[in-house]
């Protein structure tokens, strides 16, 4: 069996790519568990072998020596001995050699320095993401898509607003539950600017599927120069007056846009137009995207807790989707 | 039924009518009155066949869906109530039921009795089994399933996200399909400690009887905790109470605790009984005994005590503080020892025997294969970093299938396939049944080892779809197509069970030359199963005496003959199998049906919020139930005080321990689980819970709490007196006694509900006061019932069926007493003192 791994292994790595993948890991957390992975699957699959080979030559053998009981006794307790306790406990305690340390990493301990890292908080809805960055020159939420300086440690701080969630960026590590009336804090580092999926990990309701958030790893002077762009109102495009006042008599409600409305139940739209996906992930950000999901919402994502805008007609949500999609800091 | 009776002489052939007569089911309408443990054991069975191939086409339907990207086979709604059905389905409805009936089938046969010790609750288990089962199933066809998930998390599941009835049938179906469990549970307990055959140690139990032991006993304490999760969310649900709501101070996570605490013990109620068969078809099959039957025993205990500490690993991603999760990481990590020394010990009996390759043998090695892989990945989601990682993906989908699936299903068909010839006298079909082994051996395959990749390149479970483009399409559409192949060969499995019953050829005595007493039986058992109960010598009793059939079938032993119209089988002490008393076993009857179709009477009342027929209807269920009580001891249609009775050894309501009271002893462990549940979610609310309000000052009384504890110290008191002179032979005012002892009690009732309208709890706004309530109504259900039963026994007193020479019921009563005494005094100090002691504050 020499050879045949070695020519599997970088089929088997090609396959393991994947925004979502555990096995391409693009951080120190994950990292160290992908080597947790393939480290215990080749020690496992010896195991493994090993037991079944051993039953499966049970059955071939054709000679059977004849034993005397104290023989048997003695051949029986080898085997238990060896397969039933020593087996188990130094594999055991190899794993927690291994893997306690592992663990360490997502933990939101102190630093060496001293100093705390970055914290961003999310918190799970039924079924979008709400990610806030609090800060001293003034707080940024957006929705739905989450920035992070990458290269350095950062503190998700994270809660259900209703059920609950989890929240999942396998690339980078994780995942931890997000419970209402509970804050649970792990810590993640990306190594390189870069984009990754993540996913609700912990079943939600009907549209558990649906709830994707992008997450976006970057420079950290191109983070803080996105913080920045986000503190202050989005410019305001000229010639959307209409749709700005319809969007405050019907949408303003649940939805904040900054120096506009202060909404809360539903996603925060003040960069939306920014945004790589709309609800959660279910299509693209392009021109047109927002008008066609205001108008098809319930039927792309069913069940979802925005009201269908049934009487609003196609002019008004067009020109509601043309005017968000120029909210961009 | 024609059975082959192990012996053709005219002596057998007399004494097989004459116990026919009496062990006999009758006909017709009639067979809904039946008690009989192998006819209930095969019920249970083939209506566990039905929900399985009813969960398997629901896995259909998932894998149909999941086979293409954005595939809208079905609607979101939809999928989550067939995902959260399938695993209902399979795990309450099909597991667990399926063992349990295995199990009530053979352990009489196993252990040479004649039944099971409660055989009208055996009844009472399978018609709650099949109405909850009813129930339950029926909301998929209303397309109001509970679409929750299988653990069903609150706030989830509540009220305000799940608002309709979905939930709701979860809860209650669950809850009255476990009264089935629990009852099989207790009565298989006691079955096998009280009723092996003589000289039947338990050091020379066959090893299936203590797979079962230890499985019924697990059922015993681990059902509870859900039972309490599961009343506890309905009140929250039915009438506001927050114990899983933040805002009122309860927490959602104490569901997942409780729901755990039971949901990982279950995962080895179900290993066991299959690992269980493993142990007894590989020595047969080695033709050699198991080498290490005391390690086997000594993994079987381990196993049971440990897997009792491991439940938190289904929760490393809860935030739970790093040193509890260090130590569930071990705990999980140790339970594979005595898995390990299991596998080994089959593995060295198979290695000094002479293993044969049979049709079980087959799947025991398909078990094999896939159960060491599910316990290796078992073993890497122990370790919290990895566990973190791929918890909630299809990884874990894989692991719970390789697990369940290798674990219970392919143990089970192999026994399936053994104990086959022994049910109907004929043999299954090798090639065909080689055919369906091997299209479920590979198809189960093809569906779950690529799911491994599918969940570790991200994919969560219990998703609807997934988009394209994500890496994931190759992997589900092999699963898909795994699953498909794996159901054909279930049906080809069935077809095989199926044509053999119609042409398999006739089997030989004995055909696989196993060594247990069920093989020494006429094929099909006949009623009574053993025509005498023989003595039981060693762990081989048939391979020891190949003619102890027809020895027994002669009458050459124990028992034999039921001219006195009594069902009797021999009641052994626990340990050593020395033969104690002859128990009398009670015969058909209608009373546990009609208290189960109350039963569901009261679980449909209570899904439709008709709180006031609800309570009725568990009225006349309790009225039925004292009713079906009391034909017992010395009541005529019992084992009414006569000449023809034996006296050495003598009748177990001759005396003052039989059966029953091990069967109130083991029920009240099963209470003592529930009420440790509920003082654990009392100390983990009060200490763990974010919103947790803990009032300045207690608002039950602390006087009337004291005062209605020592009354009943002084009324169980009283009662253990009159027991010790009834024990001398003293019954002169029994009657009267019972009665002023049952009085006492009803004003220890008296005084809790003065307190209780006292303390103006306010339930629905805090789960402080909700806990306090349902521990109060706890103690009062407790003690009524105690009181109830008592004058029940005064009354029996005064009619002659509870004297000297029958002293035997009133002591059943009195463990009721006793560990009401004991309950409430615990009460007492977790909610009366203790808040005192410590005193309020967040």
């Amino acid at each position: 069996m020499g050879v045949k791994p070695a020519v599997l292994l970088p089929l088997l790595l090609v396959g393991c790519t994947g925004e979502h993948s555990i096995l391409d890991p693009a951080g120190p957390a994950a990292r160290d568990v992908a080597w947790l992975w393939w480290g215990m699957l080749s020690a496992f699959s010896l195991v493994f072998l090993g037991v079944v080979g051993a039953w499966l030559a049970a059955f071939r053998r054709r000679e059977h020596p004849e034993r005397s009981a104290s023989e048997e006794r003695r051949l029986a307790l080898r085997w238990i001995l060896g397969g039933g306790i020593l087996l188990p406990g130094v594999t055991i305690l190899l794993l927690l050699a291994f893997g306690v340390p592992a663990g360490q990493r997502l933990l939101p301990l102190p630093l060496p320095g001293g100093e705390s890292p970055r914290t961003i908080e999310v918190v799970g809805h039924q079924w979008w993401w709400e990610v806030r960055y609090p800060d001293e020159d003034g707080e940024v939420v957006t929705a739905n898509q989450l920035a992070m300086p990458a290269g350095e440690p950062v503190d998700f701080h994270v809660t259900g607003g209703d059920v609950i969630h989890a929240f999942w960026v396998p690339r980078l590590g994780g995942k931890i539950d997000m419970l209402p009336g509970r804050v649970n804090r792990i810590r993640l580092e990306a190594d390189e600017p870069g984009v990754f999926g993540a996913q609700c990990a912990e079943f939600c309701g009907a549209q558990h599927a649906r709830m994707r958030l992008h997450v976006e790893a970057m420079a950290p002077e191109a983070f803080e120069a996105w913080l920045a762009a986000r503190r202050s109102p989005p410019a305001q495009a000229e010639g959307h007056d209409a749709a700005r006042e319809a969007f405050v008599e019907h949408c303003a409600r649940c939805h904040r846009v900054e120096g506009l409305s202060d909404g809360r139940e539903g996603p925060d739209l003040s960069d939306i137009g920014s945004r790589a996906t709309l609800g959660a992930g279910v299509m693209a950000m392009e021109e047109g995207a927002i008008a066609r999901w205001l108008a098809e919402h319930q039927r792309l994502k069913p069940g979802n807790h925005m009201p269908a805008h049934d009487q609003l007609d196609t002019e008004a949500l067009e020109a509601i989707g043309a005017w968000l999609e120029t909210l961009r800091p | 039924m024609s059975e082959t009776l192990p012996d053709t002489s005219p002596e057998a052939q007399r004494l097989h009518r004459e116990l026919e007569a009496v062990w006999g089911n009758p006909t017709g309408w009639r067979a809904l009155t039946v008690v009989n443990h192998s006819t209930l054991g095969l019920r249970f069975m083939a209506t566990g066949l039905v929900f399985f191939l009813l969960g398997g086409v629901l896995a259909m339907l998932v894998r149909a869906q999941l086979a293409l990207p954005d595939h809208d086979f079905m609607s979101p709604g939809i999928y989550s109530q067939v995902t959260t059905m399938h695993g209902t389905v399979m795990m309450f409805l099909f597991a667990i039921p399926m063992l349990e009936g295995l199990a009530i089938y053979l352990i009489p046969k196993m252990i040479g009795a004649r039944d099971l010790v409660c055989p009208r609750l055996t009844a009472f288990g399978y018609w709650c089994y099949l109405f909850g089962g009813i129930i339950l199933f029926s909301s998929l066809l209303l397309e109001m399933a509970p679409d929750s998930g299988w653990f069903m998390y609150t706030p989830l599941s509540s009220g305000e996200y799940s608002p309709g009835l979905g939930s709701d049938f979860w809860l209650l179906g669950i809850t009255f399909v476990e009264i089935s469990a629990l009852s099989a549970g207790v009565e298989l307990t006691v079955s096998i400690l009280r009723t092996r055959a003589p000289g039947m140690a338990l050091h020379r139990m066959p090893l299936f009887a203590w797979y079962i032991l230890a499985m019924a006993l697990m059922i015993v304490v681990g059902f509870p905790p859900l039972i309490l999760g599961s009343v506890l969310l309905e009140l929250e649900r039915a009438t506001g109470m927050p114990f899983f709501a933040v805002e009122g101070g309860g927490d959602p996570v104490l569901w997942q605790h409780l729901f755990w605490l039971f949901g990982h013990p279950e995962v080895y109620i179900i290993f066991l009984p299959a690992a269980g068969i493993v142990s007894t078809l590989v020595p047969v099959f080695a033709g050699r005994p198991i080498v290490g039957y005391g390690w086997v025993v000594a993994a079987i205990l381990t196993t049971g005590f440990i897997s009792f500490g491991l439940w938190v690993h289904h929760m490393f991603t809860v935030g739970i503080p790093q040193l509890a999760q260090a130590f569930f990481s071990a705990a999980s990590m140790l339970v594979a020892v005595p898995t390990a020394i299991q596998v080994f010990v089959w593995l060295a009996t198979l290695w000094l025997g002479r293993p044969r390759m049979t049709l079980p043998m087959l799947w025991i090695l398909g078990f094999l294969v896939i159960f060491v892989c599910g316990g290796l990945t078992g073993v890497m989601l122990a370790l919290v970093p990895f566990n973190w990682q791929v918890h909630d993906t299809h990884f874990v989908v894989a692991h719970l299938h390789y697990v369940l699936v290798g674990g219970m299903l392919f143990p089970l068909l192999a026994g399936l396939y053994y104990w086959l010839p022994l049910v109907s006298g004929r043999l299954p079909s090798e090639r065909l049944g080689r055919l369906g082994f091997w299209l479920t051996f590979l198809g189960f395959n093809l569906t779950f080892l690529i799911m491994h990749v599918t969940g570790l390149l991200g994919m969560p479970r219990r998703v609807y779809t997934y988009d394209a483009g994500l890496g994931w399409e190759p992997y589900n559409l092999v699963s898909s197509v795994g699953g498909f192949m794996m159901a054909a060969g279930i049906a080809t499995v069935l077809l095989d069970l199926a044509l053999h019953a119609r042409f398999g050829r006739a089997s030989p005595r004995n055909p696989w030359g196993a060594d247990t007493l069920e093989w020494s039986l006429a094929m099909p058992p006949a009623s009574y199963n053993f025509a005498s109960l023989p003595r039981v010598e060693s762990r081989h009793p048939l391979w020891d005496n190949p003619g102890l059939g027809g020895e027994v079938a002669r009458g050459e032993h124990a028992l034999a003959g039921a001219a006195h119209g009594r069902r009797e089988l021999i009641g052994s002490e626990a340990l050593t199998g020395r033969v104690r008393e002859i128990i009398h076993l009670p015969t058909s009857s209608w009373w546990p049906l009609a208290a189960a179709l109350m039963l569901a009477v009261v679980c449909i009342s209570l899904l439709m919020r008709l709180y006031p027929l609800a309570l009725a209807a568990f009225t006349v269920a309790v009225v039925l139930l004292l009713r079906w009580s009391w034909e017992n001891g010395g009541h005529p249609l019992a084992a009414p005080m006569g000449h023809d009775e034996p006296a050495d050894p003598p009748l177990h309501s001759r005396t003052q321990d039989g059966p029953g009271r091990w069967t109130m002893g083991v029920a009240l462990l099963a209470d003592g689980a529930f009420f440790l549940s509920l003082l654990f979610g009392w100390f983990y609310l009060w200490s763990v819970s974010p919103g947790w309000q803990m009032p300045e000052s207690s608002p039950l009384s602390l006087a009337l709490l004291l005062a209605a504890g020592l009354m009943l110290a002084v009324a169980l008191g009283w009662l253990e007196r009159r027991l010790r002179a009834l024990g001398a032979g003293e019954d002169a005012g029994l009657a009267a006694a019972l009665y002023g002892i049952a009085a006492l009690g009803g004003l220890h009732l008296l005084m809790l509900m003065v307190m209780l309208w006292q303390a103006e709890l306010a339930p629905t706004a805090s789960a402080h006061d909700a806990v306090l309530l349902v521990g109060l109504l706890y103690v009062l259900l407790h003690g009524g019932l105690a009181s109830l039963l008592t004058v029940l026994q005064a009354r029996r007193a005064t009619l002659g069926h509870v004297s000297a020479r029958l002293p035997y019921e009133p002591r059943v009563v009195a463990l009721l007493w006793r560990y009401q005494l004991g309950s409430y005094w615990i009460l007492v100090v977790a909610i009366g003192l203790l808040p005192r002691l410590i005193g309020g504050g967040p």
